[in-house]
């Protein structure tokens, strides 16, 4: 039997894992160490025989240097590659005794405690939080000054594992991390790439640590973090724009030659899709940080083909997680103001793939793929033809209620661009219930839910018929409506006061919605008007009110009423809601909105127009008007004017 | 072209707003005319961009209104300027069809000096626009109405009116909005 006679059965050997005999231990741990080496099934054989809690208890229990260099070797190789590995490892307690033993005096056994530590945390299943219990951190950012660069790698990789909420990258930065890592640019390409990846991960979405970033050293670190920009190594590269486009990212002017240096981060990032392994799959990731909000610079993607190259990704087999997160993520930002950049992306046919992913199971990609079908659908050309896929409409109403409220809000406000008037998914929005769920969120206790809800209903009333106009009041009441005008937050009162806007406008029956109840809609506007000192909200209650101004006699003198409230005293022009607007020259729109009022209100051919022409001129609004004629803006001069000559048509027939 | 100011916003331009009217058609012998409603459906100023649909009534080859969609460029010296340079537009062409508008007449010098580049077209009341039909929005391209042209357009920014002629590199016809 020679085969056999090498080692013991599997059974004997977990048995020698726990002998007395030293001897016997330190062999029975190197066999199984050797036989597990990259091998799955016999890792499964050995965690379900119990080996692993015996492998941890001599490195418990033990005090031979060998030994414990065994133990520590056959953890990292149970937990290298495997869930199930990580998770036996873990849950025999290991982790104390690992960090216990990265003080140990002996190197060998630091650097083999230090190797099964970022096995572990190369998983998702390390507990991450864990870290920063006790003195744990400070341990792991002593080790960062270790002597031992293997162990200032291990190190440095385990805290760019373990750093994921702003609690975590503030307490690294109070235990003195930053400095550490910075120094470990220096040092060799392992080190100095776990250490950028490290430093990403403390200064991802914190101004104040890329803040400290910039300033340290007199800007020598920031300089040569630019350098590396430039490296041999490709994950070098990857990891040096990363933590760039943080930096870039937490403050507009944050670097020497900015533009210079952001397009060659992007040509270098551009180049690094085609890497294979880990660099290929997260340049995408890094790309949407750099490119946010930048248009100058999603330009310059644009010209360096990265639309084509990314949508490439979405045309090859199943993508991890990660990557497909990146892709989308970068298209988002590509799309979200260029129609090139989506036609781009649509002609390549991978509208279906882009739909799947928002039912995808991983969270980010979902919020990924729902920002890349709102980019997608801001063009009105887009919604009439390469956006006609109806199986876009229910992942997407089933996202209003997903568990994570960022992505309710991303899918919130990308049906508010699919159900305008001519968007071919109204009707489906509509048959699917989507209507009520967006009535129940502009209910949320959540503002960001509020306004992206209160967004899409107005959007939905854009040019809708009566009929889906009563549906829609009969469900969210007059009485929700104008709560939302008094809303606490600024932007949802400027969303509600549009919604009226929308609803008031057209035909009769939508202008009488505005003073049905008691005129409920109309005085929640008018005193909006009174009190509101933000010109936007002003803006959408003016362009309500001239909508109902629009209407049958009924109308025009609610409108009077409020604009020019006749008192017994007559009509005190000075304080009226119409001159104050007419005469307010902090944003020439208010003046704009005003003037559509008095053009609605002096529209010719009405009965009552002589009378309404008399009772503004008492008021002091024709020579308000000539004074407007003169406008510095355009568009306020040209309005005045016509209202001007209907105050003139219309004193013809009373001569 | 840097440099260029745009123009300042109009209300008459903002999304949703609808414009009435009339095409004339004449080929040889035979005059048309068909109603026409215009609705805009998307302006970016800074882009020089604006989009909407156009539906024909009463054609008389169509059974039903014909609805196409299309796209604009304002010509704005920054994104766009009066030289079409494209849909198989000359110079020529594009002379001989702004010159149809009465208020190009005071700008016709400096366009054919220099292209306009020098104008202030932002300040002008009068907006010149590139208006291409794109698709067909209700009927198949079997409906017996071409969409291969496209129209120069003046909107006159005092008043909201909007004129418009056609071209068609493929046809003799002339047709007015």
């Amino acid at each position: 039997m020679p085969a056999s006679a090498a080692w013991a059965r599997p059974e004997e050997l977990v048995e020698s894992l726990s002998s007395l005999d030293n001897t016997a231990r330190l062999k029975a741990l190197r066999d199984v160490k050797n036989q597990i080496i990259g091998n799955k099934t016999k890792k499964l054989s050995y965690i379900k025989l119990g080996a692993v809690p015996r492998v941890v208890e001599i490195l418990a229990s033990d005090t031979e240097v060998p030994l414990l260099v065994q133990s520590a070797a056959a953890v990292g190789s149970f937990a290298c590659g495997i869930e199930a590995g990580v998770r036996a490892v873990l849950d025999s307690g290991v982790l104390p005794h690992l960090l216990k033993m990265l003080s140990n005096g002996d190197q060998k056994v630091v650097e083999a405690c230090a190797r099964s530590l970022k096995m572990i945390f190369q998983s998702t299943l390390a507990p991450k939080s864990d870290m920063f219990q006790g003195h744990r951190m400070e341990l792991i950012i002593e080790l960062l000054n270790s002597e031992n660069e293997n162990v200032a790698e291990v190190a440095a990789s385990v805290l760019a594992r373990c750093c994921e909420t702003v609690d975590h990258q503030q307490a690294l930065a109070d235990a003195g991390g930053m400095q550490s890592l910075l120094r470990l640019l220096n040092a060799s390409v392992k080190t100095r790439e776990a250490a950028l990846d490290a430093l990403g991960a403390l200064t991802k979405g914190n101004k104040q640590l890329c803040a400290v970033v910039m300033c340290m050293d007199q800007g020598r670190s920031l300089a040569m973090i630019m350098k590396l920009v430039k490296d041999k190594s490709p994950r070098t590269r990857l990891l040096a724009c990363a933590c760039l486009a943080n930096i870039g990212k937490a403050s507009p002017s944050s670097f020497q030659h900015e533009w210079e240096m952001r397009t060659s981060m992007l040509r270098v990032l551009v180049k690094l899709f085609d890497e294979p392994g880990p660099v290929g799959e997260e340049a995408p990731g890094v790309v949407a940080d750099l490119v946010a909000s930048n248009e100058e610079l999603q330009k310059v993607a644009l010209d360096m083909h990265a639309v084509e190259k990314l949508g490439e990704f979405l045309r090859k087999a199943a993508l991890p997680s990660k990557q497909l997160t990146g892709v989308l993520s970068a298209l988002a930002e590509l799309c979200s103001r260029f129609q090139e950049s989506r036609r781009q992306l649509l002609d390549m046919q991978v509208q279906a793939r882009i739909i799947a992913a928002l039912e995808h199971d991983c969270a980010s990609v979902r919020a990924a793929a729902c920002s890349c079908i709102r980019s997608l659908s801001r063009s009105v050309r887009n919604l009439r033809t390469s956006l006609t896929d109806e199986r876009l409409v229910e992942p997407l109403l089933k996202l209003l209620n997903d568990s994570s409220a960022d992505i309710q809000a991303l899918a919130v406000s990308t049906v508010s661009n699919i159900v305008l008037d001519f968007a071919p998914h109204k009707a489906v929005v509509f048959r699917c219930g989507g209507v009520s769920q967006l009535i129940q969120l502009s209910q949320s206790m959540d503002p960001i839910l509020r306004v992206n809800a209160v967004w899409a209903l107005k959007n939905l009333m854009y040019m809708s018929d009566k009929s889906l106009k009563e549906t829609v009041m009969s469900e969210l009441t007059f009485s929700s409506l104008v709560d939302l005008i008094f809303d606490s937050e600024e932007k949802v009162r400027e969303q509600a006061m549009a919604l009226v806007r929308n609803l008031v406008y057209g035909d009769k029956d939508s202008i009488q919605l505005a003073i049905v109840q008691d005129a409920v809609l109309l005085h929640a506007v008018e005193k909006q008007l009174h009190v509101s000192t933000e010109s936007e909200i002003c803006i959408q209650g003016l362009y309500a009110v001239s909508n109902v101004a629009a209407g049958s006699e009924i109308h025009k003198e609610a409108v009077m009423n409020i604009l020019i409230p006749e008192t017994p005293m007559g009509v005190n022009g000075n304080t009226s809601l119409l001159m104050r607007y007419l005469q307010d020259m902090s944003n020439p729109q208010l003046r704009v909105g005003a003037l559509w009022c008095v053009i609605n209100l002096t529209f010719p051919g009405c009965p009552g127009l002589a009378g309404r022409i008399s009772r503004l001129r008492n008021a002091g609004v024709e020579a308000q008007l000539h004074t407007m004629a003169e406008d510095p803006c355009l568009d306020v001069k040209d309005r005045a004017k016509t209202a001007l000559e209907q105050f003139a048509a219309g004193e013809i027939p009373s001569r | 072209m840097p440099g260029q100011a745009l123009p300042p916003p109009c209300t008459f331009l903002n999304v949703g707003q609808a414009f009435t009217g009339t095409q004339n058609v004449s080929a040889g012998q035979k005059d048309e005319a068909w109603k026409v409603n215009v609705r805009l459906q998307g302006c970016d100023i800074q882009q020089g961009y604006l989009c909407g649909s156009m539906e024909a009534l009463n054609v008389p080859s169509a059974e039903t209104p014909v609805v196409t969609f299309w796209e604009g460029e304002i010509v704005d010296n920054k994104n766009n300027t009066f030289f079409t340079g494209q849909w198989e537009a000359t110079r020529e062409k594009d002379f001989e069809h702004w010159e149809k508008f009465p208020s190009f007449a005071f700008l016709k010098e400096e366009v054919k000096k220099d292209g306009g580049r020098s104008l202030d077209l932002a300040n002008y009341p009068f907006m010149f626009m590139r208006w291409k039909e794109k698709f067909f929005v209700n009927v198949g391209a079997d409906c017996g109405l071409t969409i291969a042209g496209f129209y120069y357009v003046c909107f006159s920014r005092s008043n909201g009116s909007v004129n418009g002629y056609y071209f068609d590199p493929n046809s003799r016809f002339s047709s007015q909005l």
